[in-house]
């Protein structure tokens, strides 16, 4: 994943973005540590279910998350471009590693943080307190998520509400 | 400055605890001289680098006490009760000051003032008595003082003096303040200007000294840097050869010239030389001891390197099974068996420089018998047992609260008062035991003492007015003891009143369950009570079974177990009992499958494990046993936090995780529908 980076202008940052169903989202790369081919992963009994299991990662065990039941979709399906994000994140001044499970990773953008837009207030159709930023590209729009809040939240985020009402799933403990 | 702070610390830290342990020996033994030197070294030691790193507070109560101990060791008289309590008093404000330093509480900074008024009076009680028993020695010591010696010092830093901090110039500094001196320095040994590092030092220094000091002041002045250092001494006349112009002549002309030098000494020349010699061999055989002794490690790189050690295992492990698989090269074939052999031994060694002795947390167990014995008007010996037994550091860093919980247990509540004691025919002196051992992989702490015991029928009372067990309950006295574990079982005045035990033993068992110990009691009223710890060698490796449900591994930890057996599942469909049978003894079971909520369909024949709970047998049912295995225990991290039954993963050689069960857990989580 090694790409060049233009460090002489400020305004830029690099995201990794990626898909999920048919939705696009970004993390910022300084967050990303690498990204890793599907591998048999360990499940671990009464976890919540969106907690896909435990990987090795280089003698560590790394928790796998299925981001899509995270993001209240369908479960993750395993195709040949199933990969896991190994990502860092920040967890009340704890660093904690994990693996997100995404369906496609698409690329390395780099993006003007003018071209960033707010994320949209409150009562819109997607959970802003999650996102940093929307990026529209290529007449999509892709999310850039705040993966400290995301990650260190038990309960289910859907950012789109969609019209019908998903059906209820509780939380094992 | 920083890293050299931290090293100060580190040091100081060091000394306080073998000042505290020479302070205990003192207690016992008030007469001992070596002691007394012992203590008046470290006091010394301890000033010299306070004042260095901005310590000040320590240096001001270390100089008041060394005082105290000059008077004590150069008078030979014994120590008094009143100068070793407020050394005591001295050790807990070293350590306070230590945290504390640069921003000092006000408590603190009053508790200072006090503790020196306080050594104040001590020293002049001392000089008092000094002073009436050791007139005459004062009086050798005064016209000792008048006379005048005169030195030749060799003073030699080594290149790397300045690691750790030290500036030969201070030691100059402090032989110059007091003294007649002549320095020459030798600087032939500075290289050019191409090969000079700064860091390093080059110079030597050869002083003349005259004054009215021995040669033991002298060596003192050098202490901090003999180590890097080397210093000879040399006496070479009884007189101040600095009136002598003949001399001064002769060192002048030059100072290399020792023989003309020693020419003056007023003492036959053979003398000299074989002194010069012994302080040489002294100081020799110290910095050997320095070098062989041990390494200051950070703790955080020793977790390091155990880290990649199991990854060198596990990597070791696939690499094996590679090679069985795929090759018919032999010389690959051994290189592999070689490394194997080697990565053994590594994480056999890496397993070792984790494990501490017993003994490095000890000192704090003597002082808090002194302490609360004082306090409390009893007299309590204090003994210990197999202590240099080692255990992994993080579990003697956990053990420390636990047992210090349990000894003030038995002196607040166990230890009875002289005079019961006398009346009950017990001897006057209560007696404390702390006992380590290894059994089989375990290592067991025992804590035991002579006190009164806890009455099982109190407990019994207690545990029934409490709901903990039927009135109707038969249990063995052991087994009524053992409830005093359970939380919220009595609070302090309670258990006081009735048995004079128990206070906060919930506490106890939660410290020892999270480093996977178990503790025990026993008890027998009127003779005393044992507290048996046991725990594991080591937190990151356990010995396990593998079993298998629904086709994923898991590890049992070996243990636990008790009987494996084979088992129909038709027995255990339908079973209402909730008990199964084996060898005509009934067991109460705990099927994973349903605990785990997997609902594939079970295997026709399944495996029971008999495990033991708290002195029970309880069965759990698995699909497979599939052997032993020794697992490098990983932990599960934030998210898997509230699966408790899970104590950790473990990595497989092939790199697949498995996931390690605590059976305790297993069962108190899953047996409560139940009734085991």
């Amino acid at each position: 994943m090694e790409t060049k980076f233009n460090s002489d202008n400020k305004n830029l940052s690099s995201y990794l973005s990626f898909k999920l169903d048919s939705e696009f989202f970004a993390v910022n790369v300084h967050q990303v540590i690498n990204i890793l081919e599907l591998t048999k992963i360990t499940e671990v009994p009464k976890a919540p279910f969106y907690m896909k299991g435990v990987i090795n990662l280089r003698g560590k065990v790394l928790p796998v998350i299925d981001t899509r039941l995270k993001f209240g979709m369908e479960a993750i399906v395993f195709t040949k471009n199933t990969c896991i994000v190994v990502m860092e994140i920040n967890i009340n001044g704890e660093r904690v590693e994990l693996g997100a499970l995404v369906d496609t990773v698409l690329e390395v953008i780099e993006v003007d943080n003018e071209n960033i837009t707010l994320p949209p207030s409150l009562g819109s159709k997607y959970k802003s307190e999650f996102i940093t930023g929307m990026l529209h590209q290529n007449d999509e729009f892709i999310m850039m998520l705040d993966i400290d809040k995301v990650f260190s939240s038990d309960d289910i985020i859907e950012f789109k509400e969609s019209a019908e009402e998903p059906e209820k799933i509780s939380l094992q403990e | 400055m920083d890293r050299f702070q931290k090293k100060y610390i580190e040091e100081a830290n060091d000394l306080i605890i073998s000042l505290e342990t020479a302070l205990l020996l003192i207690e016992k033994d008030k007469v001992n001289q070596e002691l007394n030197e012992e203590v008046f070294r470290i006091m010394h030691s301890l000033k010299g680098g306070s004042s260095m790193f901005g310590f000040d507070k320590i240096s001001e109560l270390t100089h008041h006490l060394e005082s105290a101990y000059d008077i004590v060791r150069s008078s030979k008289i014994s120590v008094t009760e009143e100068l070793l309590d407020i050394s005591f008093l001295a050790v807990d404000q070293l350590k306070l000051l230590i945290v504390e330093n640069p921003n000092l509480n006000a408590q603190t900074i009053e508790k200072q003032s006090n503790l020196l008024h306080k050594i104040q009076n001590v020293l002049e009680n001392l000089e008092a008595k000094h002073d009436i028993k050791n007139n005459q020695f004062i009086e050798n010591l005064k016209s000792n003082s008048d006379r005048f010696y005169t030195f030749f010092v060799k003073f030699k830093p080594n290149a790397d003096v300045f690691d750790n901090g030290s500036n030969p110039l201070y030691i100059l500094d402090e032989l110059l303040s007091e003294n007649i001196c002549k320095v020459f320095v030798n600087d032939s040994d500075i290289p050019e200007i191409e090969d000079f590092d700064i860091a390093k030092n080059y110079t030597s220094w050869t002083i003349i000294v005259a004054g009215k000091l021995s040669q033991t002041d002298i060596q003192n002045i050098f202490i901090f840097i003999e180590d890097e250092s080397e210093v000879s001494i040399t006496q070479i006349a009884e007189e101040n050869l600095f009136k002598n112009s003949e001399f001064i002549k002769i060192i002048e002309q030059s100072v290399l010239n020792q023989e003309a030098i020693f020419n003056f000494s007023s003492q036959g020349k053979q003398e000299v030389v074989l002194k010069e010699m012994e302080v040489g061999k002294q100081l020799k055989t110290r910095i050997n001891e320095t070098v062989i002794s041990s390494v200051r490690v950070d703790s955080a790189k020793l977790d390091a390197l155990l880290n990649i050690v199991s990854e060198i295992v596990t990597n070791q492990a696939r690499l094996n099974l590679l090679i069985e698989e795929n090759t018919k090269n032999t010389a690959l074939i051994n290189i592999t068996e070689d490394f194997n052999k080697l990565s053994r031994q590594l994480r056999d060694i890496a397993f070792d420089i984790s494990l501490v002795p017993l003994e490095s947390i000890i000192v704090r167990f003597k002082r808090l018998v002194r302490d609360l014995a004082n306090e409390q008007n009893k007299q309590i010996d204090f003994l210990t047992e197999g202590i240099e037994t080692e255990l992994d550091k993080t579990i003697i860093e956990h053990l420390v609260a636990p047992i210090m919980h349990t000894i003030r247990n038995s002196i607040d509540h166990g230890i009875e008062p002289k005079n019961q004691r006398l009346a009950l025919g017990k001897p006057e002196v209560g007696k404390i035991v702390l006992k380590a051992y290894h059994s089989g992989p375990n290592v067991v702490v025992q804590i035991y003492d002579d006190g009164r015991g806890i009455d099982p029928e109190v407990i019994q009372k207690k545990a029934i007015e409490k709901g903990f067990i039927p009135a109707s309950a038969k249990l063995s006295d052991k087994e009524i003891v053992n409830l005093i574990f359970k939380a919220g079982f009595t609070t302090a005045s309670q258990v006081t009143d009735i048995s004079g035990r128990g206070v906060g033993m919930d506490v106890v068992k939660r410290k020892i369950d999270e480093i996977r110990g178990e503790v025990e009691i026993d008890s027998i009223v009127g003779e005393g009570t044992t507290i048996t710890i046991k725990l594991p060698l080591t937190l990151s490796i356990i010995d396990g079974l593998l079993i298998e449900i629904n086709q994923t591994k898991y590890i049992l930890p070996l243990p636990d177990v008790r009987k494996i057996f084979e088992i129909e599942h038709s027995k255990i469909v339908n079973n209402f009992m909730g008990l199964v049978v084996h060898k005509d003894q009934q067991y109460p079971y705990i099927y994973l499958r349903d605990e785990f909520e997997i609902y594939t369909p079970s295997p026709q024949l399944e495996r029971a494990i008999i495990v033991n709970y708290e002195n029970k047998n309880v069965c759990i049912i698995v699909d497979d046993v599939l052997g032993e295995y020794q697992a490098v225990l990983k932990p599960l991290g934030y998210y898997f936090r509230k699966q408790e039954f899970i104590s950790g993963a473990s990595i497989f050689g092939d790199g697949t995780v498995a996931l390690v069960l605590d059976t305790n857990k297993i069962i108190k989580l899953f047996a409560k529908k139940q009734t085991i």
